[in-house]
């Protein structure tokens, strides 16, 4: 069963002709072409493939498409304003927050909420938030360090 | 993913015609964590829990969704509110706090984001021969549990037979220790059910684990208003902080009258396949000074547990868990 | 602190040249690349751990519409394997499948989801065989042999050293002390799954790209199971979204993806699901241990004897080394002049097991550094003082043969101790009537800055590096190496800019493309750093020496009175006479035709004499010491690691902020071995595959991580760099067993320590038997003869104190 679907993706509407059964993950990816969302289990269980819908961080693998028409959508290249990196995009990258990088747009984008919800968060309050989100790589502390200098720019 | 059909429904009255119409070969679906990853796109089926191929969203539903705070000081939950607004709420966390706590221990803030009320109270379990691939158990319609030879450490240590399951709802554990109901419609009109009564053992049909038949849903959840002099606490210990379901959990409502237990409920999860109500300590602890009694009263539940090879430890954290959790609610 | 000052990019804090794509989103890892007509594969796995294939029937797959080819096991019957001894994998298995998740056949289709239906309509009829699933099976004669090479039965590979007269030094001890342990398996759990695109293309000729970290060797694996010429094949890896070792062997869907390519003329990706990663696999081997030491009062070890066996799963992997590697290392960080080193590899039916940050060496680092803090118990000896007293020497050979150029492993116990307040730790203070009870553990390790030997036999540079520089100012440095996040490329970066006196933002880094980039041999054993970091200062040194003698021309100077700094070659004694560094490199190319530099970098030959020997030499070890502080709450057996102190020499670090990093992760990726992760089985299946069940430490789980950096200048490194990447991993666990013990005085002799041992071993204590949780004995197992070995004779090497 094919439909079409109308989202608002990055401040953009689209239009996809789909099978019902792809996940929000996989309209991103195969039919938009937005790769930067990442996937590491496709069962709800890591945090990579973390979006915001109506600015709060959801996980893409779990979402059927139908369920957030007509709401906004963003992904990590939804973040950067033009070519202007977001603050916490900058930090990441300067304080060593992604090392292979492929949490990082999930990571991001949690942070992201967090920080439009609480912009002075503390370092508990940041772990809290960032608790779904899976890295292998930092052990998380250039990650928590990345959020705090965003916090304060 | 399995491909499906999908229904919306404006109304409460319009699920349950799908529902009726498609038969159990149609399933509700809310925030859709459990049944897109559980059921559409892994592989947990068999001959007694075939794959859904009509999914009914529910999302749309107005009385299904939104937390009401009644005159009679007690409340109601639509059964599609999201956990994060459950656990966001303020008048529920003054009045509540098991259940809000109970909200904010389940999986991650991102499956919270999404996951419903009634989502993680139906949700199926999360026993690993069920949820293997290759396990024809009972519950799937086999004829076996591998959990009786095999690996067993997260099994039921009370209340297991044919199938070890443990219910793995937090928030059931707790509005059971509320005294709370599910209202439930179906096509002759509404029920309630007080989550007593809700909840299905294995014993009872071990193809399910509650009372909704294939052509109901719940719509709402309400709780009573505590007594006074009541209050509530919640624990919940788990190998992992995040994403993981309790090894034991305790939600404890008590009634208090100078420091002896007048009223209240000791419910446990992660133990039973039910949520578990602990009467055996509750009797035990009934008139008697709470924090004198509670020791002595905790240990009783070795009278009514009967563990597996591999989780006898279970009983011991439980006893432990529960002595703690009502000293906490203190 | 060294000493940074003359160094304008090395030994300061840099930004990684890849950062802004990882965090814009940017970056293409493998399962983001699409080609133009591609289509999609998928493997067929097996469903038993252990059976005879009797026939496949793939007819009614192959009539499915939107199916391009389907292909078994005959199609692909050349064997393969990372190690030249162990040839044993096959792209899908011909005649037998040896664990759960053993592919057996493949299709092509049009989209992932036909290629699904088209896998379910393959009949693979199978005759079960009984499973060997774990080191008990695998000892039993009565279990089917797995393989036929193995060097008995199902014992895959036998190993027996003996370095100086072991008795001898029993004789000398004045304590001596038994224990078994056992570290379970646990897997890399990268968050990246493995992807590939295999396109043979119109010209003939065949590309891979792959999350990869080690391209060299997929390169090689290639050309021996597709038979095709090795000068056809390019092998490109994608940016590799985390590999910890799990992506070092080639893979059967490397070699499928390219077979289905090559039937099909499209390009055809497979990128494996999560449950599919944990079949693959490659993780860290389940290594029962017994170890026995004798002692002087003060700690001074007279004699070690050890014993492991490891799990290895189905298949060789990188197993042989693996298995070296329990035993080599254990005389890196302590002086110990007698040595006997038993290893024995066994087959079993799981997925098979290979190098994990640490390869082989956190298992007896385990081992040995709880026994080590058992003895100090006995002894009434401070842990952390025992240790330090016996640190092993710069410039001396441990008793079996490898070289300590440098060591900083007792500034990083004067560190840990002074970071943790060690001196105050629970053990000496009573402890509180709280249910919770805290206390400190210290632990100590070494780990090898690559491997001295290349993983097959040649007399090869293990790295090499070209650096081509542009008229129009651009350097770009092309080298084999692959980024799989520990920052490989930014560092030959960072040392082009170095040595041309640019920013790292001013070189363009190409790297892990065999068709683009000289040899490198892959991201693993630690080596980049060290050997690509030498090979790319002497290319760039070549150029560096042209441009120079140009510009010297030009300037009227001596070419030795030039520099290169902030973009200008300059005389340092006249600073009016420079150059901007385009006209100086315009000059050079002038003078000496297109400017390029090659360097190659081949380790030292240290390898003692004595079969065996290949497994522990390297070119330096970097030390690490870790301070665990813990909280066990006695009812319930949970611990909770409140911090982690950890302090490592990795010789100068080129990029602090990256070798924090590294410390960090490595303290991480410890810290969730203790105590949470594991490849469990159940009724011969994984456990659920699945990021549920394997537990992979969150953000509330993991503890304050406390890096030091302890900066020895290692006169092998680039800049006197070591390695980072993985030592810093294995005193974790033991510094949390020993934590737990100061806590509660119970041992848990098994990783991970999860709340159900604890309360075990707690229970053991309170009715007064051993206050203990683990293996109870070590299987008696026929060895064959040690070979005996003479320690080195250099006059630094230890000896017997008698």
């Amino acid at each position: 069963m094919k439909q079409i679907l109308r989202l608002r993706i990055n401040n953009q509407n689209y239009e996809v002709y789909a099978p019902i059964h792809k996940t929000l993950l996989e309209i991103l990816r195969e039919d938009l072409n937005l790769t930067g969302t990442k996937h590491g289990c496709e069962l709800g269980e890591c945090g990579t493939c973390t979006v915001l819908i109506d600015g709060e961080p959801v996980l893409s693998c779990l979402i059927l498409p139908v369920a957030v028409q007509g709401r906004a959508i963003t992904t990590i290249e939804g973040m950067a304003d033009g070519i202007m990196p977001h603050p916490l995009q900058t930090a990441f990258a300067e304080l060593g927050a992604a090392q292979c990088g492929y949490c990082t747009p999930g990571m991001l984008l949690t942070s992201k909420a967090l920080l439009d919800q609480n912009p002075q968060p503390t370092r508990d309050e940041i772990k809290h938030a960032l608790a779904g989100n899976l890295c292998r790589c930092t052990g998380y502390t250039k990650i928590y360090e990345a959020v705090e200098q965003a916090s304060k720019t | 993913m399995k491909s499906f059909e999908l229904h919306d429904a404006g109304t409460v009255q319009e699920a349950v015609a799908l529902l009726n119409k498609f038969g159990p070969s149609a399933k509700i679906v809310a925030g859709g964590s459990d049944l897109v990853t559980g059921v559409m796109k892994d592989w947990v089926h068999g001959k007694g829990m075939p794959i859904p191929e009509k999914l009914i969203d529910v999302t749309a539903i107005p009385e299904m969704i939104g937390i009401t705070i009644a005159a009679n000081g007690g409340a109601t939950i639509g059964a599609a509110t999201t956990l994060t607004s459950i656990t966001e709420s303020k008048d529920l966390d003054q009045k509540w706090a098991v259940l809000t706590q109970s909200a904010a221990s389940v999986a991650s803030p991102l499956i919270r984001n999404f996951g419903t009320l009634g989502g993680n109270i139906n949700q199926r379990p999360r026993c690993w021969f069920l949820r293997g691939e290759h396990f024809d158990c009972y519950k799937k319609g086999g004829d076996f549990c591998f959990a009786v030879t095999g690996d067993n450490r997260y099994h039921a240590i009370i209340g297991g037979e044919l199938c070890y399951i443990v219910h793995p709802s937090d928030v059931a554990t707790s509005l059971l220790a509320l005294n709370a109901s599910a209202n439930i419609a179906g096509p002759s009109g509404t029920r309630a059910v007080a989550f007593d009564s809700y909840f299905t053992g294995p014993r009872e049909d071990v193809l399910r684990e509650n009372v909704l038949k294939h052509d109901e849903l719940m719509v709402n959840v309400t709780i009573p208003a505590l007594a006074p002099n009541t209050k509530t606490a919640w624990s919940k210990l788990k190998d992992r902080q995040v994403y993981d379901f309790a090894l034991v959990s305790v939600a404890v409502v008590v009634t208090q009258e100078n420091g002896a237990w007048r009223d209240g409920r000791i419910v446990l999860g992660g133990v039973a396949p039910v949520p578990y109500r602990a009467k055996v300590i509750e009797q035990a602890l009934v008139g008697k000074n709470i924090k004198d009694t509670i020791k002595a009263a905790a240990s009783t539940l070795k009278t009514v547990a009967r563990p597996m090879s591999l989780n006898a430890y279970k009983v011991d954290l439980a006893i432990n868990l529960i002595e703690r959790t009502v000293l906490n609610a203190l | 602190m060294p000493n940074n000052h003359n160094l304008s990019v090395i030994g300061h804090a840099q930004i990684k040249i890849d950062a802004m794509g990882k965090v814009t989103g940017e970056t293409k890892y493998a399962d983001d690349l699409v080609l133009p007509r591609m289509v999609y594969g998928k493997l067929l796995r097996s469903v038993y751990p252990h059976a005879r294939i009797i026939g496949i029937d793939a007819s009614r797959a192959r009539a499915l519409p939107g199916v391009f080819a389907v292909i078994t096991g005959k199609d692909l019957p050349i064997k393969y394997g990372i190690m030249p001894s162990t040839q044993d994998e096959e792209a899908l298995c011909v005649d037998r499948v040896r664990f759960v998740g053993d592919p057996v056949a493949a299709v092509a289709a049009i989209d992932e989801e036909t290629a699904e239906r088209a896998l379910e309509l393959i009949e693979v009829e199978y005759e079960p065989l009984a499973p060997v699933m774990n080191i008990r099976d695998a000892l039993d004669e009565k279990f089917p042999q797995i393989h036929a090479y193995a060097d008995h039965h199902n014992i895959h590979k036998f190993v027996a050293l003996e370095f100086g007269d072991l008795d001898a030094g029993f004789r000398a001890a004045e304590y001596v002390r038994e224990d078994v342990f056992f570290y379970e398996g646990d897997t890399h759990l990268a968050m990246e799954e493995h992807a590939c695109i295999g396109h043979f293309s119109a010209d003939g000729k065949l590309t891979l790209y792959s999350s990869t970290q080690t391209p060299h060797y997929v390169h090689r694996a290639l050309e021996k199971a597709l038979q095709f010429p090795r000068g056809h094949i390019r092998v490109i890896a994608a940016p590799v979204g985390g590999g910890f070792g799990g992506k070092t062997d080639p893979f059967s869907h490397e070699v499928v993806a390219c077979k289905l390519s090559m039937l099909t003329g499209r390009p055809v990706k497979i990128t494996l699901t999560r449950e599919e990663v944990f079949y693959t696999h490659r993780g860290r081997h389940p290594v029962l241990m017994w170890i026995k030491s004798g002692v002087k009062r003060d700690g001074q070890i007279t004699a070690l004897h050890f014993k492991t066996i490891l799990d290895g799963g189905a298949y060789g992997s990188y197993g042989i080394a693996s298995t070296y590697y329990t035993g080599a290392l254990q005389t890196v960080t302590y002086k110990i002049p007698t040595y006997k080193f038993e290893g024995v590899r066994v087959f079993t039916n799981k997925p098979p097991c290979g190098p994990k940050r640490g390869h082989g060496t956190p298992q007896p680092r385990f081992g040995l550094e709880v026994h080590l803090d058992k003895i100090a118990r006995e002894l009434n000896l401070d842990p952390a003082e025992m240790r330090r007293k016996y640190v092993v020497d710069d410039g001396t050979q441990t008793v079996n043969h490898l070289t300590i150029t440098s060591c900083g492993l007792r500034e990083c116990i004067d560190e840990v101790v002074k970071a943790s307040d060690w001196k105050n730790r629970k053990s000496q203070i009573p402890n509180s009537k709280s249910q919770i009870k805290r206390g400190l553990g210290i632990a100590c390790s070494s780990y090898l800055s690559g491997a001295g030997l290349p993983i097959y036999w040649n007399d090869l540079p293990h790295s090499g590096v070209i650096v081509k520089v542009d008229r129009g100012g651009g350097v770009a440095v092309f080298c084999g190496s692959t980024d799989i996040g520990q920052g490989s490329d930014s560092l030959l970066a960072y040392i082009a800019a170095e040595e041309f006196g640019l920013k790292p933002q001013d070189i363009k880094v190409f790297s892990a493309d065999t068709d683009l980039t000289p040899v490198d041999l892959g991201s693993y054993s630690s080596r980049v750093t060290v050997m690509t970091g030498n090979a790319c200062i002497q290319a760039a040194r070549i150029v560096k020496e042209k441009i120079l003698q140009a510009s010297a021309e030009k300037l009227l100077v001596p070419p030795a009175s030039l520099a290169m700094r902030d973009g200008v070659v300059i005389c340092e004694d006249d600073e009016n006479r420079k150059l901007s560094f385009v006209q100086a490199i315009n000059l050079a190319e002038a003078k000496f035709g297109t400017l390029t530099g090659t360097g190659s970098y081949k380790p030292p030959k240290r390898a003692g004499p004595f079969k065996g020997s290949g497994v522990g030499p390297s070119p330096s070890y970097s030390y690490s010491a870790c301070v665990a502080a813990v909280a066990v709450d006695t009812e319930t057996g949970e611990v909770k690691v409140e911090k982690l102190f950890l302090a490592h020499d990795g010789g100068r670090a080129i990029n602090p902020l990256s070798v924090i990093g590294q410390t960090e992760g490595s303290a991480y990726m410890g810290f969730g071995e203790a105590l949470m992760e594991e490849s469990a089985f159940r009724k011969n299946m994984h456990k659920i595959p699945s990021l549920l069940d394997y537990k992979s430490p969150t953000t509330l789980d993991t503890p304050e991580l406390h890096a030091i950096l302890v900066e020895t200048i290692d006169p092998e490194g680039p800049y006197g760099a070591k390695e980072a990447g993985q030592g810093p991993l294995l005193p974790v666990p033991p510094a949390i067993a020993n934590a737990i013990f100061d806590a509660v005085g119970v041992r848990i002799d098994e990783v991970p320590i999860t709340p159900d041992k604890v309360l075990r071993a707690l229970e053991e204590k309170s009715k007064g038997n051993a206050p203990r949780f683990g293996p109870k004995d070590f299987p008696v197992i026929k060895m064959p003869e040690a070979i005996k070995v003479e320690p080195p004779d250099a006059k630094h090497a230890p000896r017997l104190v008698q």
